[in-house]
């Protein structure tokens, strides 16, 4: 491979292992930017957190009895248990900021404590948190795929209803919607992200997957109908970039760069220029509303 | 004719202790009723229990005919105090007014012509058809407070709740208002409005319904809006009642 960056950027997705990385990075890239729209409409930061922890534990259940088959299952349970619970107790006024960090530090104490019985504790402990794309195998892909499909489709589904409620909640009530029941789509489909992009990036990193692109797109636009595709084609973008990065660097300077890690990397600098984007544009407000 | 609402004895509020009690109203189509109080007095109390977002605790409640747990949620508009909204939302007016559509849209559809339609006269009655692209933070107090009943009135309501719906509005404003509930009543839309505003009262509503934590007087606008009513409303408060400014006594006499 050459050192032309056109050669960087598409030559190395030729190779199965990074096609099938790239393929699942844009499919959760699509997912993610637009769920992670309706969290930062909602500004449900601090809970998509809880349910990001409150899925580890299912991960590393999942992984120390199944393996990588084993880690899709338990995931999933875990999400809609982490889901529902989280949902029930803001609905009952427990969930405080307080409330949510005990959820989310103890589910995260749990799953670590699970994946310490294994015996390559360390390096499995590590994939968990830090993702493993570029082992990641067909039947996963399709996986990915079906899980980030179903929490799209959660989402698009209630998509307007959804929107009323952030912007006006005592009015989407007054309309008729019930808040437990949006409250619940939209939770579930944060977990069923959360689920899918854990084996890529990470249950550390997914955060920056499903926050980041929809807080660059506020930065970007004032306008709704394009919230959702910038958020996407963020995430896409940089999940393209981050990959052709962290190969680079390992193929033409012998630099190991974790993929996921790279990956947020590139969110985050995008993040900084858009930054830069607003404060040329002149129209101060807050950075991540 | 069918009572738009009809409340017997109700009382509302959470758990054991009732925020508001002895309801006893009835208001026809095409009536204004004004819902005056002191801060405190039960007024959104009684709106958010009509649209069924307060719990009714005791007595009986009907909603164009209907209990109120089979009323038709599309037959109600609902103006929320448009300072509980986040003005950095990034939907534009037109967006906001298309919310009031959504019930009869129904899930998985996007908007029609007939939609549109509704969103585009709705925007006309309250004078704000130039601004439909504008984000909505970006308005004016008085013309957010428009937005918001340009989006009740494009549900097509029979009957309308509003929320403290002056407060805050320049004469232009406050004038475009009025002028749009007059126009609503002559369709028959039943409205209860709650308001600090007696002189408004005077202007917009038939009826009036005096609150403070239990029904102090409900009825005819100029049988209510008596100097002793408001007294027993109020507490220690200056009123304005026909061009003339009180200052009412407490309980006590003082």
């Amino acid at each position: 491979m050459g050192t032309d960056p056109l050669d960087l950027l598409f030559t190395p997705f030729a190779l199965p292992f990074m096609g099938r990385a790239l393929a699942v990075m844009l499919v959760l890239a699509v997912a993610a930017g637009v769920v992670g729209v309706l969290v930062n409409l909602r500004g449900l930061e601090f809970t998509t957190d809880g349910l990001v922890h409150a899925v580890f534990p299912g991960i590393a259940v999942g992984f120390a009895l199944g393996g990588a088959q084993g880690l899709f299952v338990g995931a999933i349970v875990a999400a809609v248990v982490g889901a529902v619970l989280l949902t029930a107790a803001v609905r009952a006024a427990v969930a405080s900021d307080a409330g949510v960090a005990i959820v989310l530090t103890g589910m995260f104490s749990i799953g670590v404590l699970a994946v310490s019985r294994q015996s390559d504790y360390t390096g499995q402990l590590e994939a968990l948190l830090f993702g493993r794309i570029l082992t990641i195998t067909e039947g996963e892909v399709a996986q990915t795929l079906v899980i980030a499909l179903l929490a799209l489709a959660l989402v698009l589904g209630t998509l307007k209803e959804q929107v009323f409620r952030a912007f006006d909640p005592t009015g989407s009530a007054a309309a008729g919607y019930r808040p437990l029941v949006l409250d619940l789509v939209l939770n579930v489909a944060i977990a069923l992200v959360v689920v899918a992009a854990s084996s890529a990036v990470g249950n550390l990193l997914v955060l920056a997957v499903l926050i980041v692109p929809a807080a660059i797109a506020r930065l970007l636009t004032g306008r709704l109908v394009l919230l959702f595709p910038i958020a996407a084609a963020t995430a896409a973008l940089a999940a393209w970039l981050g990959l052709s990065a962290s190969f680079a660097a390992s193929v033409s300077s012998g630099v190991s760069l974790p993929s996921g890690a790279t990956v947020v990397a590139a969110l985050v600098v995008g993040y900084l220029l858009a930054l830069g984007v607003r404060a040329a544009r002149g129209r101060p407000r807050a950075v991540v509303a | 004719m069918t009572s738009a609402l009809r409340i017997s004895d109700g009382a509302f509020g959470y758990g054991h202790a009732p925020a508001l009690v002895g309801v006893d109203i009835d208001v026809e189509p095409g009536q204004a009723v004004a819902l005056i109080g002191p801060n405190g007095a039960g007024k959104s109390t009684l709106l958010k229990g009509v649209l069924g977002l307060v719990p009714l605790l005791a007595g009986t409640m009907e909603i164009l005919g209907r209990p109120r747990a089979h009323a038709d949620r599309s037959s109600l508009g609902y103006l929320p105090q448009a300072d509980d909204l986040d003005p950095e939302f990034p939907v534009s007016l037109e967006q906001v007014v298309l919310m009031g559509r959504y019930r009869s849209m129904g899930w998985l559809r996007g908007p029609r012509r007939a939609d549109r339609a509704a969103v585009a006269t709705a925007l006309e009655a309250v004078g704000l058809t130039a601004r439909a692209r504008a984000r909505f933070g970006t308005l004016s107090g008085g013309q957010q407070q428009r937005g918001l009943l340009a989006r009740a009135i494009a549900s097509d309501p029979r009957l309308l709740l509003l929320d403290e719906p002056f407060n805050g509005l320049d004469q232009t404003n406050r004038d475009a208002l009025i002028e749009t509930l007059q126009a609503l009543k002559e369709r028959g839309v039943a409205i209860l409005v709650s308001t600090h505003d007696l002189e408004l009262a005077r202007l917009v509503c038939d009826r009036v319904l005096l609150l403070n934590g239990h029904q102090v007087a409900f009825g005819d606008r100029d049988d209510v809006l008596t100097l002793d009513n408001v007294q027993r409303t109020f507490r220690e408060v200056q009123v304005e009642l026909d061009q003339h400014t009180f200052v009412t006594p407490g309980h006590d006499g003082h």
